[in-house]
Parts: structure tokens; sequence; C-alpha cells
């Protein structure tokens, strides 16, 4: 249960590109085709799946206060948290570079469209960004760090893939000259992103803010006769309603 | 600009305007979506960008002989990287103040795609003094912009100006909210950002036609 | 790029010495600068936990600390007594305030005993308890001190945060966010613990109602806010045992 949550809350609650806005460069840029975008996408979905588990090892075991401690009990006290920023960025960088020989080797169509991207899917900050939050939220598992990674990846793909679809739409579509590309792009995303919004609240604070807000109804005695207030005001706004209703089919009446 | 050559001064101007690195390169839009809700925030990540970009160009121009070419994105990522830390240990010792006002954006910096899209770009193919050129001309064309989004933002967004109320103040309804004008909150929140750029990307493109993109 | 970079001995060579040179600088210069970070820490933490008991140098919008010169001196002044609360048992100890609340969380977690530290400070004859609370915000960690009095109504409160949003999270250790948190209740009429929470659009943005358990939330920083609903609610709730034999005695 634990899985699925993280799995989905990873995709669409904390999407990296709607809710958190990182790994936008390459989000923007590399979105004008869908095959490309699928490969880029793929390419994050794996760099991420890899990082996001060997940085949790790495923090579990090296970084963390008190993670040196299977090496002895005098090493308990060291503190590496200050080398995070830069382990966690060798690690992706040498991934990075991994991908980036075995996609020169078997794919070079891709590896030429992905240009100068795919040096900078290092800098993408969506991978960073996985291994930060991976620390900084206590996942706390090598299987849930793994889940978390496909899941981001995931997410990270679906917001990529969709801009790209609807950027090869829009070519149709009559834009105007100033805006083409980039500037529509940009305000497509902004308007995706009010969209995923939608999505934050489902996971976080809904249930219990709810509760408590009955609760106080309930105790609190004078709101109630503010709620009656509220609710016969509210009757004779439908009242009202219906009455303009009366006027509505009176009229549609006259002109038949 | 007689220390320049135009050569040289055209590294300087260029990314203002026809090789802007957030409008025109796409590099460094994450930072400028996070922080740019506040023109003060806007103005400490220009100058901290300013800096280390204009640095890191020099350090990797230097060593542009020497790294091997298998591994060059480590090395660029982890000189960044170390740069970056020391600065943020040094401030921590001796300026703990100024250093918690910063420690936000060092994580920012690192990954700013700007910083590593001008080490690949430029400061591996060119000598230290051209290098650092470009890097404060690219970092001066992406203050632009973010300072740009960062007054429209808290303008419209809290109604203030640097933490001053320009507008009045919403609560006691002074000023203009004294005829009816409400803060739009939707400002703060990053999709609004986005917008903004691409208003401005808009505005950009109209005033010179040779940057409009077929599709 | 010239033939002898592209060797792979090289590149081995070059990463091995890169690796060596970078760690031992990071190495040297961390534990180097520790002292003085560490004493900087200290210094701030003393700083928070008298802030929020209302002893610093505030100006109309911004917050501000008393100085770090006299830091140690205003502690030893206004912080009475310092308790440390372990299961039922409530012992004083002068390096309380140096308790990690991160590392006493992930121990209870692990089924350990927390020790939660409370500070009493006296100011202008009134009595002061002052509890340290940490949670997670949007990007990485959040903490703060809230200061109360016997009843626990919140004299003043202050937030701090690792890398939220400026501009929107960050906001939380603004002046306009803590203080609105002063004279807010934390206990309903029959002493169960109910906590504040940062709420949206609760038709009282000038925060006159004391006892709606609720302040007005920063507007577009609702996972921020969130985050400090939850720490208030889970960790000061720890302390209405001791609030309870307060009041017995």
């Amino acid at each position: 249960m634990e899985h699925v949550e993280l799995f989905f809350k990873s995709i669409f609650i904390d999407n990296m590109v709607f809710a958190t806005f990182l790994g936008m460069c390459s989000y923007l840029a590399v979105s004008k085709k869908v095959s490309t975008a699928v490969g880029l996408g793929a390419a994050v979905i794996f760099v991420l799946a890899v990082t996001v588990p060997l940085n949790w090892l790495l923090d579990q075991y090296i970084l963390k206060e008190g993670a040196l401690v299977w090496l002895g009990p005098e090493y308990a006290e060291y503190d590496l948290s200050f080398l995070s920023f830069i382990m966690f960025i060798a690690t992706i960088a040498t991934m990075v570079q991994l991908v980036e020989i075995i996609v020169e080797k078997f794919s070079p169509s891709l590896y030429n469209s992905l240009g100068i991207f795919l040096p900078l899917i290092a800098v993408n900050c969506a991978i960073l960004g996985g291994s930060l939050f991976m620390q900084s939220r206590e996942i706390a598992t090598l299987g849930l760090a793994l889940n978390y990674g496909i899941g981001s990846g995931i997410g990270w793909f679906l917001a990529i893939l969709a801009i790209a679809a609807i950027r090869e739409k829009i070519r149709y579509s009559n834009v105007p000259p100033a805006l083409r590309g980039l500037g529509i792009t940009f305000i497509v995303t902004g308007l995706m992103a009010i969209g995923f919004m939608s999505f934050g609240g489902m996971l976080t604070g809904g249930d219990d803010a709810k509760k408590e807000d009955k609760k106080e109804v309930v105790t609190t005695e004078p709101k109630k006769d503010e709620v009656k207030k509220e609710l016969q005001e509210a009757n004779t706004e439908l009242s009202r309603s219906e009455e303009d209703k009366k006027e509505i089919a009176e009229n549609t009446k006259e002109i038949e | 600009m007689g220390l320049l050559s135009k050569k040289d001064a055209k590294l300087i101007t260029d990314p203002f305007a026809d090789n802007n690195p957030i409008t025109i390169q796409v590099l460094g839009i994450c930072s400028a979506l996070a922080i740019t809700a506040e023109l003060k925030a806007s103005i400490v990540m220009s100058i901290s960008v300013l800096f280390v970009l204009g640095l890191g160009n020099v350090v990797i121009s230097l060593m542009r002989n020497i790294i091997p070419s298998k591994i060059r994105i480590i090395v660029q990522l982890i000189v960044v990287a170390t740069l970056v830390i020391i600065v943020d240990l040094v401030l921590k010792a001796f300026a703990y103040e100024l250093s918690k006002t910063l420690s936000v954006f060092v994580g920012l910096i690192i990954t700013n795609c700007i910083i590593m899209g001008r080490f690949e770009a430029f400061a591996l193919g060119n000598g230290p003094w051209r290098s650092f050129l470009d890097g404060v001309g690219n970092a001066l064309g992406y203050a632009a912009i973010l300072i740009i989004v960062g007054f429209f933002r808290e303008l419209l967004g809290s109604g203030t100006l640097l933490g001053f109320k320009v507008l009045g103040d919403p609560i006691e309804k002074t000023g203009v909210y004294a005829i009816g004008y409400e803060n739009n909150g939707f400002m703060l929140l990053s999709p609004m950002a986005l917008i903004v750029v691409g208003i401005i990307i808009w505005v950009q493109r109209s005033r010179n036609k040779a940057l409009i993109e077929e599709h | 790029m010239s033939k002898r970079t592209d060797s792979n001995l090289y590149t081995v060579l070059f990463a091995v010495g890169m690796v060596l040179v970078v760690g031992a600088l990071l190495a040297f210069l961390a534990s180097f600068l520790a002292p003085n970070i560490d004493e900087n820490k200290r210094i701030e933490k003393q700083q928070n936990i008298l802030y929020a008991m209302g002893v610093n140098e505030n100006d109309e919008s911004s917050a501000i600390f008393v100085s770090t010169a006299v830091a140690e001196q205003e502690f030893q002044k206004y912080i009475k007594k310092q308790l440390v609360i372990e299961g039922g048992k409530v012992t004083e100890d002068e390096k309380a305030y140096l308790i990690d609340v991160k590392k006493e969380k992930s121990k209870a977690k692990n089924g350990g005993v927390r020790r939660l530290p409370l500070f009493v400070g006296e100011k202008d004859g009134k009595t002061f308890y002052v509890a340290p609370i940490r949670g997670k915000g949007l990007w990485d960690a959040i903490w703060g001190y809230v200061a109360m009095d016997e009843n626990m109504v919140v004299q003043g409160a202050y937030f701090d945060h690792k890398g939220e949003t400026p501009g929107l999270g960050a906001n939380i250790k603004q002046r306009f966010f803590m203080d609105d948190f002063t004279g807010e209740h934390l206990l309903d009429d029959t002493g169960n613990f109910k906590g504040i929470r940062v709420a949206k659009g609760n038709n009282d943005p000038k925060n006159e109602e004391k006892t709606d358990y609720e302040v007005d939330a920063i507007a577009g920083a609702t996972i921020t806010g969130d985050g400090v609903s939850a720490m208030i609610k889970s960790d000061l709730k720890l302390y209405v045992p001791y609030f309870k034999t307060l009041k017995t005695n």
C-alpha cells in the first residue's frame, strides 16, 4: 500500500515538472517532436531509477550522521552530509555519461537530436531534485527509493510527452508569429501546470481538515444560528432563481 | 568601451537581447520559476549566478586543455559544486547571517543549466578572458529576465516591491486598495512565472522579427 | 582536444587526481571551519529561543535577533531553567538547548524514548515555556520555537526553514506570519489539545479571533503552511502532559 501511494503521489501530485517545476530547461527545449521527447523521457526515467537508489545507499551508509557506524563504533560520530551535494552529483554525472555513451553507440540519430541536452540531463534539476527529495523526505527503504525514482521519472515522461503532443498539433493552429515555438510553449506549460495543481489537494491535508471543520460547527453553539440564517438566505436566492426561470420560460414562449 | 574590442563587447551585449539565455537558449528556467515571486530573491540569485558563472567559466577555460573529454561533464559539475560549497562553508563560518539568506540558492545554482550550458558551449573552447566576459554577459542577460519577472510578480501578486508596500495596505484598505483593487494571488504561483516569461518572449520577438521561429 | 587527453589511462588518472584534490580540499575546509560553524549554530539557537519569548530587537516589519555578541549573556539572564522531559521524568540540563530535535525524532521513530527540551524563561515577571518543533515543508526541513504560557496559549513564535521558496514558503520567517500566532490558544476549554491550523480563507486576515485555532495562511504556500500546522500538532502535543502537571501542582 505504501508503495502504491508513493508511486502515484510521485507521478501526479508531486509531478516533477508541474508541481515542483524541476527539469524545465530540457522539458521546454526538447519537446518539439514526440519521438525525441519519448527518447529523452525514457533516458530520464532510467537515470532517475538508477541514481535515486544509488544515492539512497550512499546517504544511508556513508553520508548521514552516524552512517559510518558499520565501519566500527568509533566512526559513529562522523557526519559527512556536507558532501551530499557533490556525491549525488558525481553519481548522477557518471550515470549520465554512461547513458550518453550507450545512446551514441546504439542510436546515433537520437544522439544527434538530443544534442546539447543529453549532457544537460546531468544538470536536469529533476534528477538531482529526485535525490535531494529522497534525502529530505527521509524515504525509508531501498525499495521505496527505487519506487520513488521510477515514479518521478514516469511523471516527467508523461509531462514531456503531453507537451510534445500539444506542440505537434499546435503547428496547425494560427499562433501569433512572435509567440510561435518557445513562447506558446511557455504559456501552454503554465496552463497545464495550473491544471495539475488540482491534484495537489488529493493526499495532503484534505481529510483531516474537513473533520476538524465539522467538529467546530457542532461544538460552537452560536454558529448554528448563523448557519440557519445562511440557509434561509440561500433558499430565498433559490426561489429568486426560480422566478428567473419562469421569466425565461415566458420569454421563450413569446419568441416561439 | 576602450578596454574591450568590438568582438569582446558583443560577448557582453549579445545575451541581453538576441541570445538571451532564458528566452532564446532556454537555459536556467527552473530557477527563474522558483525564486521570482519576490524581487529581492531575484536580485540575490542574479548576483550569485554572476559570481559563479564568471568564476566558473574562467576555471573551466583554464582547465580546458587538461580535461579528458570522456568525463568532462563530471569535471564541470564538480568544479561548480566545489566552488559553491566552498563559498557556502566560508560564509557559514564567517558571515552566518548572509549564508542563511543564500542557503536556499546553493542547490539551485549547482543545478542551474545556464552554468553547465555555458561551460559546454563556450568555456571549453575559448580563453579565460573571453570566457569571463561570456559568463558575465550571460549572467546579466539572465538577471535582466529574472528581475523583470520578479518585478511584475511581486507588484501584482503581493502589491509590494522589495518588501515596500507601494500600492498601499491590503488589510487596512489604503492606497489603491481603497478603490477596490485586490492583489492577484495567482501571480505568486509558479505557473504564472511561465506565462510572464511567455509574454516577455512575445514582446521580444515582436520587436525583433529575426528571432521568430518557423514553428 | 589533443590526443593525450583521450586515452583511458589519462582519464582514470585525472579522475583519481581530481577526487583526491577536491575531497581533500573540502574535508580540510569543513573540519577547519567546523568549530566556527558550530559556534554560529549554537548562538543562533539561543537567539531563536530568545526571539520566541519576545527578547529581540524587532523593528516595524523585519525580525531582528539580539546581537550575537550579547546572545549568550541574554540567554543566561532570561532563561531560568532548561528542562528535559524524557518519558514521564523531568530533569534539568544546562545543555538542553543543544539537543538535536531531528535526531530525537528519528530515535522515537525507531522505538526509542524521545527527549523533549523545554526552556523556562522569565521576562517582566511573566513566565514563558519555549519548546522547539520541527517538520517538513515543500522542499526541505522547517523548524521553529514556540513560547507558551502555562495554559499553552502562544506568547510568541519563531519559524525557520532550510530551503522554502523565496517570497512564498520562505515567508514563514517573516514577522507578519509569526506574529499571527501570538495569543492563539493550543488547548480547548476542556484542556484537549487542538493545535493551530494554518488555514486559507479563514475570514480573519487581521487575526482578531484568538480561539479559532487558525491563523491566516500565506497565499501560494499551501504545502509549507500545512507543514507548519503539522509540526505544531505533532510536536507540541507531546508537551501537554507536562503542562497538565504544572496545573495540578
